[in-house]
């Protein structure tokens, strides 16, 4: 084979395997909205959502529950994470990485601050509010925000045709968003904070996307991703937890009553699934871009409203099939980019 | 001897002489400075170069076909040299002109 076709051939696999990793990040994206949804009726949480809601109601003991539940997800998260770098035998670059806070770390940790408190704390009180349905497309805004604040802040290019295809599946996500809206506001009954939280996580993850390329620049993405984790904890953990706790919420004995076999094995699933739709979404952002890489990743609303017919049998509305499709159209508009274009990301 | 930074940065660090190298000169450097033996970890820090080079801070300048299978028989090999956005990276991240 002559130089040209090869040199053809490895740009052609570097950009499909990133494609590949943004779609497996979808794939498990979406099925992390099935135990994010069951966990909600499981104990203690059920249980400690109605204590709080008799003292203080009923919006107090969603938000409450919903950081003890996003605290469990952070640690389990952490722990697939850690299991992962083992296998990959990458503890050593972890710890050298973790010494690095000023060049490198800090952005991971700072990452962990919108990715976390913001837009997993918002997907958990829109699940809880609204359903898991609702969650996931409230989401899909997200690529907006990264894009945005990625071709500003170190300015990566977009193309003409990556732009039209992230519009579709905006366009497709306002679809899906909107019909629900539109009929809760007919009915006159809206649950405004299920929708804040929809909108905490599409602001939440747009900025972290943005922000942890910073520190994904000059790091291995398995090791930055399990930093940014590790930050998480720390802020539920050691600081929201015991802050709550020290305020007079019941935090530590409903936190010691998780341990049944049914919720642990639960919030296992959600730390494999999201872990693993992390690790495939960092590693797509360096072969394909933030971009692009969280406009497919953003197939995941289509892949939970799947998943989530399948499981608990939720028929979807037709705002939700139309942009569902939309979404698809737009990431095709992606897929089939001219390979020539990616070759360099971002200019000298 | 083993490498106490993380090892993006060790290969920045190499290139920063500006001079162009070849992708199997630095993957066979860094196994060496971080002990790392074995195709499995020669693939993950020629992954690293890739990755690097897609980021936009090292430029990917010739290629050639590996006939004699010095890295990997019948792949490319691919040389490379530092880019102005990759020095700035690379000052960011505490690294020094040589």
């Amino acid at each position: 084979m002559d130089l040209k076709a090869l040199k053809k051939q490895e740009s052609k696999r570097k950009i499909s395997k990133g494609y590949m990793w943004a779609l497996f990040c979808a794939v498990f994206w979406g099925i992390w909205y099935l135990p994010g949804t069951v966990v909600w009726v499981l104990n203690p949480f059920d249980e400690m959502y109605g204590a709080i809601a008799e003292a203080g109601g009923d919006g107090t003991a969603l938000i409450i529950t919903a950081v003890l539940i996003t605290a469990f997800n952070a640690l389990t998260v952490m722990l697939a994470l850690m299991l992962w770098n083992g296998v990959l035998g990458k503890f050593g670059e972890l710890v050298r990485t973790m010494k690095e806070f000023h060049p490198c770390s800090k952005w991971f940790f700072l990452a962990s601050i919108f990715g976390g408190p913001m837009a997993i704390l918002g997907s958990f009180i829109a699940m809880g509010f609204i359903g898991g349905a609702f969650a996931a497309v409230a989401a899909l805004l997200y690529p907006v925000v990264g894009s945005i604040l990625a071709y500003y802040w170190y300015g990566e290019k977009i193309s003409k045709r990556a732009a039209i295809g992230i519009g579709v599946i905006i366009v497709g996500g306002i679809t899906i968003f909107g019909g629900g809206l539109l009929t809760e506001l007919s009915s006159g009954s809206v649950q405004w904070i299920g929708y804040l939280g929809g909108l905490m996580a599409a602001a939440g993850w747009g900025i972290e996307g943005a922000i942890a390329g910073k520190g994904l620049d000059i790091s291995e993405p398995d090791v930055g991703l399990t930093l940014r984790f590790v930050g998480e904890n720390i802020i539920w953990w050691i600081i929201i937890v015991p802050i709550l706790a020290l305020v007079g919420y019941p935090m530590y004995s409903f936190a010691l009553q998780a341990f049944e076999p049914l919720t642990l094995l639960v919030l296992i699933f959600a730390g494999i699934t999201f872990g693993f739709c992390y690790v495939c979404w960092y590693k797509s952002f360096p072969l394909i871009g933030v971009g692009r890489g969280q406009g497919i990743g953003n197939l995941y609303g289509l892949f939970a409203i799947i998943f989530i017919f399948l499981f608990f049998g939720d028929v979807p509305d037709w705002t939700i099939l139309v942009g569902g499709a939309l979404c698809m159209i737009g990431s095709f508009v992606m897929f089939t980019e001219d390979t020539s274009e990616l070759e360099t990301l971002r200019g000298d | 001897m083993s490498g106490n930074r993380p090892i993006k940065f060790r290969i920045l660090e190499l290139l920063l002489d500006g001079k162009e190298h070849w992708n199997y000169e630095i993957v066979s450097r860094i196994q060496k400075e971080y002990d790392m033996q074995g195709n499995y970890n020669r693939d993950s820090i020629n992954f690293d170069i890739i990755e690097l080079a897609s980021g936009g801070m090292l430029k990917d300048v010739e290629q050639k076909v590996d006939e004699a299978g010095i890295y990997k028989k019948g792949f490319l090999l691919h040389k490379y040299v530092i880019t102005d956005f990759g020095k700035a990276r690379s000052s960011d991240a505490c690294l020094r002109f040589v």
